[in-house]
């Protein structure tokens, strides 16, 4: 077939250029944004390499605009010339000839019927699921002619674009089209090849990438030079897939559809032919497209949004609309240009390409910014590497103080180098000098991770440290009140405790004390020549003091004997405790007084609402008539200054809290998680907890939280390029400067997010660099730097910030933003302003493209953002901000909003859109191993028409567990899972492993689940079809696309942002 | 009245405390935001002054109220409210943990205060100034009716 050797496309002669070419050529250059559409494609033959390297040029697709021309009707050509580009043009073309649409929604599915082609309901859209690439498109139309034989026209339809159109339509066109492989089809292949060259060839010899942005900007003085440096691999892997899928195989997700556009970075490329020729054809109502779309690479997606005028039809396609099925995609052409960047794991900025004015600025509605996870988990072999400067000390810019990096430039014959934040000039101490090679690297780049990789870390010197590092240190402070001890929290609490006392970090060094508490505070003397603990009280709450100047908190290792007695008698001295009250307040700061030597973590286990001494809250509940009042917000923030003041205080002496809630009444967690909030803690919340069902998850949450790697008495600082500056920040921190964030632990489930602003009206710079700096002690007593570097490229157009967004970055910098409103406004409020942004987003992304293209009823947004609109119902329906009073219960929400403070991308897309997946048939079919298993789980869309009665159903949010079983489920199954029990209430039967192949797989699926995510633990709740509320609760609200209590459902969503688009545009 | 410049001085001197005691405050707010000195230190420092530049400021408001110059106690009874007002809602105190996020919008209200306590500095001294001389030229036998605040 034509399209499997794209190479040999390339080979035919160039099509003689058009006749608009010569006067067109330059339009490129003007256009401040890449243009679809017939002016760039006529441009597009002009042949200088360079120009065609640029982004503008977008070689490929658009060849074949002029070189269809002379084919088809030029007349209509020129007359409809910007029509909409590929996809979109889809919507279009359906009402004319709905067959065509119809292949590009369904190709494998859909027989097309012939002459009339199937009723398309569909509007068409470009992306509109992963299995069916609209990319489908492109190949055919190279192919078609070669093809043709293959395919008799109604045989095959499902193989999609030219030759399935039906036997009258393509009567009309095939002779078009077998006339077009010579000029058409081959000048739209060839016009990509001087791209893929350039920028193969100016990649090639250096890696180097200024080296290649350097070239690329001279070849292109207008435009940016990231753009250019595509890096080729991507792009013939965009070219595979489209083979592949035209072999029917649609690929399994959008990815490669995704690569091909953003690697372009001038997306304008395809997709304006697809559509032209397809705006083409519409007037002669005759054949499929003709337009050798060679990627269909477009400037835009889009989804016809309602179409006939005075039919019911909502006029969407719910199989269309674009689903993260694949959970985060990240931004692959990016890392791809800067290859020595920090991974997108470490940082990810909301938009790759940094606006170069502050008018750009405010023309990007959505925020701008990063989502920093410094210590993100590295898969094994990519860990960052250690570096030690030894007694040269850290190589630092003199002015600016950013850490050397790979994108410092050595000079002077490397005797100086160049600060590549400030441009300072600094001296290359003798002990790092090292001679320049020809091409102004230097020799020993290879031994020297700091210079090759963007994440690296220094071990400190001890200027770094304002005192010796610090041990590790755990404390605890336990609730024994009545409800602690009948909920088996203490139980499950010690156990877990005296579990993880061997994995602790910090080897020999760690220290370790207790305090217990209801209407007393209970000190614990744990000296190693004790054999017993000494338990010693304190009743006088006012004046809290520490009976012991020393030996409440000791050395592990030392006392370990004691320590285990200690833990191991907790549970039985207080079993028949009776006391309701909980100090609470006096106790924390008893804990205070102990730890502020040394600070540490403070693990807060708090069953109970605080009711005695300082700190005490009252019952302020959930009052029904606050909510939609200016009030409202009260009841989520703190109402005692008392926990912000400790929570201040802690961050000075370098105490970090997590705070464990559990309550079955209201606990007052918008105050109790402020703990956790200011000191970089985190906040666990257990509602109703009960020992017999949710041990588990406390247990292995209490245990990740106390073994997992963690970094102590840290402070993060983001640099970055003259001009811009990070002006807000959100997460669980305290800020100790106007940029320096004060974390007394983190770990790498901790994520933070800021904003950034510019301070210039005009960027001059092209390149802005990031530089995050985390300063920290590791466990074993080791002061050490992280440093993650990253390169961003200045644009100045509004397009090609649209094209490098990356929808995980602005989602969670939009859910903390939503969050932090809901703090000081209604939840209203917070939600419209979600909306807002959103909508003049896309308002604004639609007017770039207005104008030329005939945008008509279709909603348009840019491919990196097409799940963003989804991603924001799902804010809109999470738990921090759903509803009303009576969504979710209050505590539950603020519990919810701290943690999403914190989350970080992965997770929290996770969340917001979780998998579900069908498991029955699994179960049901012979072992498989596990990677296999993997694979086959698809994750379905969230919607209850994805449940199939039948079928027992995964689902996943990353927190928990829902298993769903089918009405009709067989019983069979439901025996082998659930014993005897499987006729009962499923909300006392829990999951366990039974002695059958059934139950086993099982629960190695819901472990290999579970080991994808560990930081938190996946309790499995069982509910069965049709059983409410239950059902309700666990499973129909969280299908964020279905319409619940009065939330809109997806289409319905889409409907409301085009209509807002639409009003005032 | 013969005490009449004694009261212009107390007014007088209570009004250069509030300018001092606000100073201070914008003083420790610079260095916060420039990175002389940390959030602790600078909340504590201002959170210090706050309720005895209220308290001051009340008294001021009610000795004019007192001494029977209406004008100057209406002058200065907006600000008492306002001052009431965040202390009732618990909104006069710096918060530690927020306090770089409300940076701005704290040094901009410290700043119309100056600027408030300045005016009513001038409008203080003239009267000041004009009750001496009134007084002096009084006690000579000189003109009377000289007052322009009466």
């Amino acid at each position: 077939m034509g399209t499997e050797d794209p190479n040999r496309a390339y080979i035919p002669s160039r099509p003689a250029p058009s006749p608009f070419a010569a006067t067109q050529s330059i339009r490129p250059n003007l256009l401040t944004r890449p243009m679809a559409g017939p002016d760039a494609s006529v441009f597009r033959p002009t042949p200088p390499p360079q120009q065609t390297s640029t982004p503008f040029s977008s070689s490929g697709p658009v060849g074949s605009g002029p070189a269809i021309r002379p084919n088809m009707h030029p007349a209509l050509l020129t007359t409809t010339p910007f029509s909409s580009a590929g996809p979109v043009s889809g919507s279009e073309t359906h009402e004319f000839r709905p067959s065509y649409s119809a292949r590009s929604i369904a190709p494998s599915t859909n027989v097309l019927p012939p002459p009339s082609g199937p009723p398309t309901s569909g509007p068409f859209q470009r992306f509109p699921s992963p299995q069916f690439p609209s990319t489908t498109q492109v190949p055919p139309p190279q192919t078609s002619p070669a093809v043709q034989p293959f395919f008799s026209p109604p045989t095959r339809p499902h193989i999609s674009t030219g030759p399935t159109v039906p036997p009258p339509q393509t009567i009309n066109t095939m002779p078009s089209c077998m006339n077009i492989p010579n000029s058409a089809v081959d000048s739209s292949i060839f016009a990509p090849r001087p791209n893929l060259q350039s920028s193969f060839s100016q990649r090639g010899p250096s890696n180097f990438a200024r080296g290649t942005m350097q070239s690329a900007y001279q070849a292109y003085p207008g435009k940016q030079p990231p753009v250019v440096t595509q890096p080729p691999p991507v792009k013939s892997a965009a070219f595979v897939s489209h083979q592949e899928n035209y072999h029917a195989s649609p690929p399994p997700g959008p990815t490669p559809y995704l690569s091909p556009q953003s690697v372009y970075g001038a997306p304008p490329v395809a997709p304006s032919t697809g559509p032209f020729s397809r705006e083409q054809m519409r007037p002669t109502g005759s054949g499929p497209p003709l337009g050798p779309a060679q990627g269909l690479i477009e400037d835009f997606s889009s989804l016809t949004v309602g179409s006939v005028p005075g039919s019911f039809d909502s006029g969407i396609d719910p199989k269309a609309l674009p689903r993260p099925l694949d959970g985060d995609v990240k931004p692959k052409s990016f890392a791809d240009m800067y290859p020595m960047n920090s991974d997108s794991r470490y940082i990810r900025l909301t938009t790759s390409a940094i606006p170069n004015s502050q008018s750009l600025v405010s023309r990007w509605h959505l925020p701008l910014g990063a989502v920093v996870c410094p210590l993100a988990e590295a898969p094994v072999g990519e860990e960052v590497p250690v570096v030690n400067f030894a007694s040269m000390g850290i190589i630092r810019c003199r002015r600016c103080r950013t850490y050397v990096n790979p994108y410092v430039t050595f000079t002077d014959s490397g005797r100086k180098w160049k600060c590549n934040i400030c441009a300072l000039l600094n001296d290359v101490p003798p002990e790092y000098y090292a001679p320049l090679d020809a091409t102004g690297r230097r020799n020993d780049l290879d031994q020297r991770p700091e210079l090759s990789k963007g994440s690296v870390e220094f071990v400190a010197p001890p200027e770094y440290m304002v005192r010796p590092p610090m041990p590790t240190l755990y404390f605890f402070l336990i609730d024994v009140s009545v409800s602690a001890v009948r909920s088996g929290m203490i139980q499950v609490v010690a156990e877990t405790i005296k579990s993880c006392l061997d994995r602790l970090p910090g080897s020999s060094r760690t220290q370790i004390g207790f305090i217990t508490y209801d209407s007393t505070i209970h000190f614990y003397n744990i000296k190693s020549s004790l054999t017993q603990p000494q338990m010693m009280v304190v009743s006088d709450l006012d004046d809290m003091f520490v009976p012991l100047p020393d030996d409440l908190l000791v050395n592990l290792s030392e006392s370990r004997s004691v320590v285990e007695a200690l833990v191991d008698s907790l549970p039985s001295m207080f079993q028949d405790n009776v006391n309701v009250e909980s100090a609470f307040g006096p106790a924390l700061k008893a804990a205070f007084m102990i730890m502020s030597q040394l600070g540490g973590k403070l693990l807060v286990f708090q069953n109970t609402l605080p009711s005695l001494g300082v700190g005490r809250l009252r019952l302020r509940g959930d009052d029904i008539r606050v909510y939609g009042t200016d009030k409202e917000h009260t009841s989520r923030i703190p109402e005692d200054p008392f926990y912000k003041q400790m929570a201040a205080d802690f961050t000075k002496y370098q105490i970090s809290a997590n705070v464990y809630a559990f309550s079955d009444k209201y606990n007052d967690v918008a105050s109790l998680g402020i703990l956790a909030k200011y000191t970089g803690g985190q906040l666990y919340y257990y509602p109703s907890f009960q020992s017999a069902i949710q041990k588990e998850k406390l247990r292995h949450e209490l245990a990740r939280d106390l073994t997992r790697e963690t970094a102590w008495e840290a402070v993060m600082r983001i640099r970055c390029g003259k001009g811009v500056r990070f002006t807000s920040y959100h997460g669980n921190f305290m800020l100790r400067s106007t940029d320096l964030l004060a974390l007394p632990a983190v770990d790498c489930d901790k994520a933070y997010a800021m904003q950034l602003s510019l301070e210039d009206t005009l960027l001059t710079t092209q390149t802005v660099y990031f530089q995050v700096a985390l300063l920290y002690t590791s466990s074993n007593g080791e002061r050490r730097i992280r440093v993650h570097t990253m390169a961003a490229p200045v644009v100045a157009e509004l397009g090609e910030m649209y094209r490098q967004a990356d929808t995980g970055a602005i989602v969670s910098l939009l859910s903390r933003l939503a969050i932090e409103k809901s703090l000081s406004y209604k939840l209203e409020e917070a939600r419209n302003s979600i909306l807002l942004r959103l909508v003049k987003a896309l308002r604004e992304y639609r007017n770039l493209y207005a104008v030329q293209h005939r945008v008509g009823n279709r909603m348009i947004y840019p491919e990196s953002l097409k799940f963003l609109p989804l991603y924001a119902l799902a804010i809109f329906k999470s738990t921090p901000l759903r509803g009303g009073y009576g969504d979710v219960q209050l505590d539950e929400r603020c519990a919810a909003g701290y943690t999403i403070m914190a989350l970080p991308v992965n997770k929290l897309l996770k969340l917001l859109y979780p998998t579900l997946v069908r498991i029955d048939e699994h179960l049901v079919k012979a072992l498989q191993k596990t990677d296999e298993f993997k694979n086959i789980c698809k994750a379905l869309p969230l919607t209850a028409e994805s449940l199939d009665s039948r079928g027992l159903y995964l689902f996943d949010d990353g927190f928990r567990f829902v298993i769903w079983f089918g009405k009709m489920l067989s019983p069979n199954i439901a025996m082998n899972l659930l014993g005897d029990d499987f006729t009962t209430d499923y909300s006392r039967v829990s999951l366990s492993e039974r002695d059958n192949e059934m139950s086993r797989k099982l629960m190695h699926l819901l472990q290999t689940f579970r080991e994808c995510d560990p930081s938190y633990y996946q309790l499995c709740h069982l509910v069965r079809q049709g059983e409410q509320p239950r059902e309700g609760f666990f499973m129909l609200a969280n299908l964020v696309e279905d319409q619940v209590g009065g939330m809109n459902g997806y289409v319905d969503w889409i409907q409301q942002i085009h209509r807002q688009i639409q009003q005032n545009a | 009245m013969a005490w009449d410049p004694i009261f212009w001085l107390i007014f007088f001197v209570i009004n250069i405390i509030l300018i001092a005691l606000n100073i201070y405050q914008i003083v420790c707010l610079s260095d916060l935001e420039a990175d002389y000195l940390n959030p602790y230190d600078s909340s504590s420092r201002i959170n210090s002054v706050v309720v005895p530049e209220m308290l001051v400021q009340g008294v001021l408001c009610a000795l004019f109220l007192v001494t029977g110059n209406f004008y100057m106690f209406i002058l200065t009874l907006p600000n008492a409210c306002y001052n009431a007002k965040l202390f009732m809602k618990q909104q006069h105190l710096i918060d530690v943990t927020e306090v770089f996020r409300f940076l701005d919008a704290e040094k901009k209200y410290r700043l119309i205060k100056l600027a408030f306590y300045l005016i009513l500095f001038v409008v203080v001294l003239i009267r000041l100034v004009f009750t001496v001389v009134h007084h002096a030229i009084d006690h000579d036998g000189g003109i009377h009716e000289f007052g322009m605040f009466d």
